[in-house]
C-alpha cells in the first residue's frame, strides 16, 4: 500500500542538483499543460489547482491540487467486505471537503428529485467543511434538467462550485460539463451513489468507501470517520507506481483536517501495536 | 346563438333559430337569433308555444359551460380595448363612467361584457371621435369572426346596458357626454335591470317608458318598490356610482404594441418584447419600483390570447436581465396565424431597493455585490424548474433533526454568517445524509436497553461493531401539534433515543429508538427502531 509516489523525491533531487534544467523544465512542463487545456480560463484572483491540503495526494495531481476548470467525479465505492454501500454518506463527506476548498461564492448543489425515500444532504454536517448559507439547492425532475442547471451554474460568475448528483452521466452531458467548466474555471462535481461505467471526459474520478473507525482503547464507540480513496483516473497529472493509488484518510471533526492514516496504525501490525499501547 | 352557429352545419343564417333549455318544468328557449326574435319569439318563452308560432322553427340544445367559455374568450379579447373588463352578471350591478356593453350570443342568449373605456379612447382618436371609432371598431372586429353583437356607449354602465339591449335605431347606440336622460327616456323599463315582479308592476301600471319615471315623486316610488327602481335611475343617469369589478386586477404598469401588419417571426416578436420593456422600465423608473411579475400577452388575428408570464425572486428592472428571462418564455408563445398587439404588464412590483444583494459571500471583495449574478442565476433556474425547487437552507432554532433545516426562496434573507456552524458545535455529530421519513428496521441486541447487535435495514443484514450513544432528544411540548391542540402538561413527552453505530464493513448509521425500552401487556417491547440518516 504505498502512500507516497517515487516522482516526489526524483524532482526534488533534480531541483537541487541543476537549476537551469529545472526552469526549463518547468517552462516546458508550463507549455505541455497550456496545449492540453488550451480552453482552459483562469478566474482572476484564483489558483488553477486547489491542494487538497494531503501532500501524498496533492503530488500527484497536475498544478499541485484539483483543477478548477474541470469535471470531477466522485463515486461512493465498496466497503471491505465487497458490497457497496446502500448510502453514499462517506462520498458526500468527501465532496463536501472538497467544495469547502473551493470559494469563494455560492455553491451550486443540484440534486434528482425521489419521493419518499429521499436523503437529502445535511446542513449541519455539511458545516463542518463550509458555511451552507453559501448553499443554493437545485432539486431537478428529470436528468436533463439537472445538467442544464449545472452549466447554467457553471457560467455564472458568482458560483465558487456546481456539484451535481446523478445515477449515471451520458458522455455528451459530461462532456458538455467538462467544457463548460474549462471555460468558466469553476469546478463542476458529479456525485454519485454508485460506481458506474468509466467515464473518460473528467479530470479525476475518485472511489470513496467508508472504512472501519477505530474506537478509544477500551470502548466501542465510533472513532473519527475513516474513507477508503482510490483516485482512479487522474488526467493531466503525475503518473503513478500503483493502478490504482489508494490511501486510508482520517477527517478529524475537532481540529477539521483531513489526513492520511498513518500506515503502521492500521492493518493487522497496526491493531497489534494499539493493543501492547493500551496494555 | 353565434357559438351553434360557428360550429353546426345547419345553415342558420336566414332561419329561425334557437336554443332551448329545460327550464321551470318545461323546455324553454334560451338564446335566439335575428329572425326568430323578428318572428315575436321572445327568452323563456314555452318550446311549445313557440313552437305554435312557428312551426319551423330551428332548435339545439343549450351548451351553458361551452357559452360561457365563448364568453370569456371573448372578454379576454376585449383587453385589446381596457384592461377593465367585467362580465356582465346577468341583470347584476355594473360599472362607472364611459362605458361599452356589447351583448354577445349564447351565455342565456344575453351575454354582457362591460368595458370601461375611460382614458383608452385616444388611441382611436380624439374626443367624441376616438370613441365611435373605438366602438366601430369592435362591432366590425367581432362580426368578422361572424359574432353578432350590439355594442353601446355612454357615460355610465347601466345607461349602455339599456342602449345596448334596447335602443331601436343603430344610431342611438352611441349616446353623447351627458345625453342618457334623453337617450334613455324612450327605452322600455326593461332597460332598468329592475327583479321581475317589480317590473311585472311596472307594466301593470303602465310605467312602460323609462322617461314615465323621471317625473314620478321619489318617495312613494321607495315606500312602494324599495329603493331598486329610483337606484337604477340614478345610476344609469350617473348621479349615484357603480362599481364595475374587472374580471382581472388591471395592472398599475402596462405598455402596448400594435403592429400595421401581423407578425409572426421569433425574432419579431423578441424585437418588440424588447421595445415593450425598455418602455415599461422608463415607467419602473419614475414609479421608483421594480418587477416582480411581468406578463406578456399575444394578441392573435384570429382573436385569441396567448401570455406567458415570469417572476423574479427580487424587484428588477434591468432590462437585459428581464430580457434574458423572457427569452426563455418566448419560444413557448405561439403567435399562430400572426400577432396584431402585444401587450406588457407588470402584475406585481415592489419598492426598488436601489440595489442588488448577492448571494453571502461577503469575504470576497473581488465579487461585489449585484454583479455576481447569483439571483439571476437563481431567477433562470426557478422559471424552468419551479420556484419551489430553486431554495437555499435557512436554519431553525429546534431540537429535532428534522426541523432544523428549513429550504426558503432565494429572496428570503440568508442564514447570517457561521449560524450554521453554531447550530452544529450544539450538537453531536450529525449525519451527511438525513432521510425524509426515518424508516423502520428490524434489530436484535443482547440486552433490551443498549445499542443493537445487528439491525436489519432493506432486507440486508448489518452488524454493529461500534456505537456511540445514546442522545436524547425529546418533543417540543411547547409547539402545537400539527392539528393545533397543545400537549397535556402531565404527560411526559415523546422522546427518541439516537445512536450513531457503524457497521463490520465500516458504514455509519445515525439511528434512533421512539421511546424508553418498555414491554408491553403482551411480552412484546412498545420501542421500535428507526433510521434516521447516514453519517460520513
Amino acid at each position: 500500500m504505498p502512500v507516497i509516489s517515487p516522482n516526489v523525491f526524483a524532482s526534488s533531487a533534480s531541483r537541487v542538483a541543476n537549476d537551469a534544467s529545472a526552469a526549463v523544465a518547468a517552462a516546458l512542463r508550463e507549455k505541455v499543460r497550456r496545449l492540453e487545456r488550451a480552453n482552459s480560463v483562469q478566474r482572476r484572483g484564483r489558483a488553477a489547482g486547489v491542494t487538497l491540503g494531503i501532500p501524498a495526494i496533492d503530488a500527484l495531481l497536475p498544478e499541485g491540487g484539483l483543477l478548477t476548470g474541470a469535471l470531477h467525479e466522485i463515486e461512493a465505492g465498496s466497503g471491505p467486505s465487497g458490497r457497496v454501500a446502500p448510502h453514499d454518506g462517506a462520498a458526500l463527506g468527501f465532496a463536501a471537503n472538497l467544495l469547502g476548498r473551493f470559494g469563494p461564492g455560492t455553491i451550486l448543489w443540484c440534486r434528482r428529485a425521489s419521493g419518499g425515500a429521499d436523503a437529502a444532504p445535511y446542513a449541519p454536517a455539511l458545516s463542518s467543511w463550509f458555511d451552507p448559507a453559501r448553499l443554493l439547492m437545485v432539486t431537478a425532475a428529470r436528468d436533463e434538467d439537472l445538467f442544464w442547471a449545472m452549466e447554467e451554474g457553471l457560467r455564472c460568475p458568482g458560483i465558487a462550485a456546481v456539484l451535481g448528483e446523478t445515477r449515471s452521466v451520458d458522455p455528451t452531458a459530461g462532456r458538455r460539463l467538462s467544457l463548460a467548466a474549462e471555460k468558466n474555471g469553476v469546478p463542476a462535481l458529479l456525485l454519485r451513489g454508485q460506481p458506474a461505467s468509466p467515464q473518460s471526459v473528467c479530470a479525476t474520478r475518485w472511489r470513496i468507501a467508508s472504512a472501519p473507525s477505530t474506537s478509544t482503547p477500551g470502548l466501542t464507540d465510533v472513532g473519527a470517520a475513516r474513507w477508503r480513496v482510490e483516485l482512479r483516473r487522474n488526467r493531466f497529472g503525475v503518473p503513478s507506481v500503483d493502478e490504482v493509488p489508494s490511501w486510508l484518510l482520517e477527517w478529524n471533526d475537532e481540529t477539521h483536517c483531513l489526513a492520511v492514516v498513518p500506515q503502521a496504525l492500521h492493518g493487522p501490525a497496526g491493531a497489534r501495536f494499539e493493543e501492547r499501547l493500551v496494555g | 346563438m353565434d357559438r351553434l352557429a360557428r360550429v353546426s352545419k345547419k345553415d342558420w343564417s336566414d332561419r329561425a333559430a334557437a336554443t332551448v333549455a329545460w327550464d321551470d318544468g318545461c323546455p324553454r328557449l334560451v338564446a335566439l337569433n335575428s329572425h326568430a326574435r323578428a318572428a315575436g319569439l321572445r327568452p323563456r318563452m314555452r318550446l311549445a308555444d313557440a313552437r305554435a308560432l312557428l312551426p319551423d322553427l330551428v332548435t339545439e340544445a343549450g351548451e351553458p359551460q361551452a357559452d360561457l367559455r365563448l364568453v370569456e374568450a371573448i372578454a379576454s379579447w376585449c383587453d385589446r380595448y381596457t384592461p377593465w373588463v367585467a362580465i356582465d352578471p346577468t341583470g347584476g350591478a355594473i360599472a362607472p363612467e364611459i362605458e361599452t356593453a356589447c351583448s354577445a350570443g349564447g351565455f342565456g342568449g344575453d351575454a354582457g361584457l362591460l368595458l370601461d373605456v375611460t382614458g383608452c379612447t385616444h388611441l382611436f382618436g380624439e374626443g367624441e371621435s376616438g370613441e365611435r371609432a373605438l366602438l366601430a371598431d369592435l362591432v366590425t372586429r367581432l362580426a368578422r369572426r361572424d359574432l353578432s353583437c350590439r355594442a353601446a356607449m355612454a357615460d355610465t354602465a347601466g345607461a349602455a346596458w339599456a342602449l345596448a339591449r334596447f335602443a331601436e335605431r343603430q344610431a342611438d347606440l352611441f349616446c353623447p357626454a351627458r345625453g342618457q336622460r334623453d337617450a334613455l327616456a324612450s327605452l322600455p323599463v326593461e332597460g332598468l335591470r329592475l327583479e321581475a315582479p317589480i317590473l311585472e308592476t311596472f307594466l301593470k301600471l303602465g310605467l312602460r317608458r323609462i322617461g314615465d319615471l323621471y317625473p314620478m315623486p321619489r318617495g312613494p316610488l321607495v315606500r312602494r318598490f324599495g329603493d331598486q327602481p329610483v337606484r337604477r335611475v340614478d345610476q344609469a343617469l350617473g348621479r349615484l356610482d357603480e362599481p364595475i369589478e374587472p374580471r382581472r386586477l388591471p395592472p398599475a404598469f402596462r405598455t402596448r404594441l400594435a403592429f400595421a401588419e401581423p407578425i409572426g417571426r421569433a425574432e419579431d416578436i423578441a424585437a418588440a418584447t424588447s421595445r415593450l420593456l425598455a418602455a415599461l422600465c422608463r415607467q419602473f423608473e419614475q414609479a421608483g419600483v421594480g418587477a416582480r411579475q411581468l406578463e406578456i400577452a399575444l394578441y392573435r388575428v384570429d382573436g385569441s390570447v396567448d401570455r406567458t408570464s415570469i417572476g423574479t425572486s427580487r424587484p428588477n428592472r434591468d432590462n437585459p436581465k428581464l430580457m434574458k428571462l423572457f427569452e426563455e418564455r418566448l419560444g413557448q408563445l405561439d403567435p399562430g396565424f400572426g400577432v396584431e398587439l402585444m401587450i406588457l404588464s407588470a402584475p406585481e412590483v415592489e419598492a426598488w431597493s436601489g440595489t442588488q444583494d448577492a448571494l453571502p459571500d461577503q469575504e470576497s471583495p473581488g465579487v461585489a455585490s449585484g454583479v455576481d449574478g447569483t439571483i439571476d442565476l437563481a431567477d433562470r433556474l426557478a422559471l424552468r424548474l419551479g420556484a419551489e425547487n430553486v431554495v437555499r437552507l435557512l436554519t431553525r432554532d429546534s431540537h429535532l433533526p428534522e426541523r432544523v433545516q428549513v429550504p426558503a426562496p432565494v429572496s428570503a434573507k440568508p442564514a447570517g454568517e457561521g449560524a450554521w456552524r453554531r447550530i452544529a458545535n450544539l450538537k453531536n455529530a450529525r449525519p451527511t445524509r438525513l432521510l425524509q421519513r426515518p424508516e423502520l428496521v428490524e434489530v436484535t441486541a443482547f440486552v433490551p436497553d443498549d445499542p443493537p447487535s445487528v439491525f436489519r435495514w432493506r432486507r440486508h443484514a448489518h452488524r454493529i461493531v461500534r456505537a456511540d450513544g445514546p442522545e436524547r432528544i425529546a418533543d417540543e411540548w411547547w409547539r402545537p401539534r400539527p392539528d393545533g391542540s397543545r400537549p397535556p402538561a402531565t404527560t411526559l413527552p415523546p422522546v427518541r433515543d439516537y445512536y450513531r453505530v457503524e457497521d463490520d464493513d465500516g458504514g455509519r448509521f445515525w439511528l434512533f429508538r421512539d421511546g424508553p425500552y418498555q414491554l408491553a401487556a403482551n411480552g412484546q417491547p412498545t420501542a421500535r427502531w428507526f433510521l434516521h440518516g447516514f453519517c460520513a
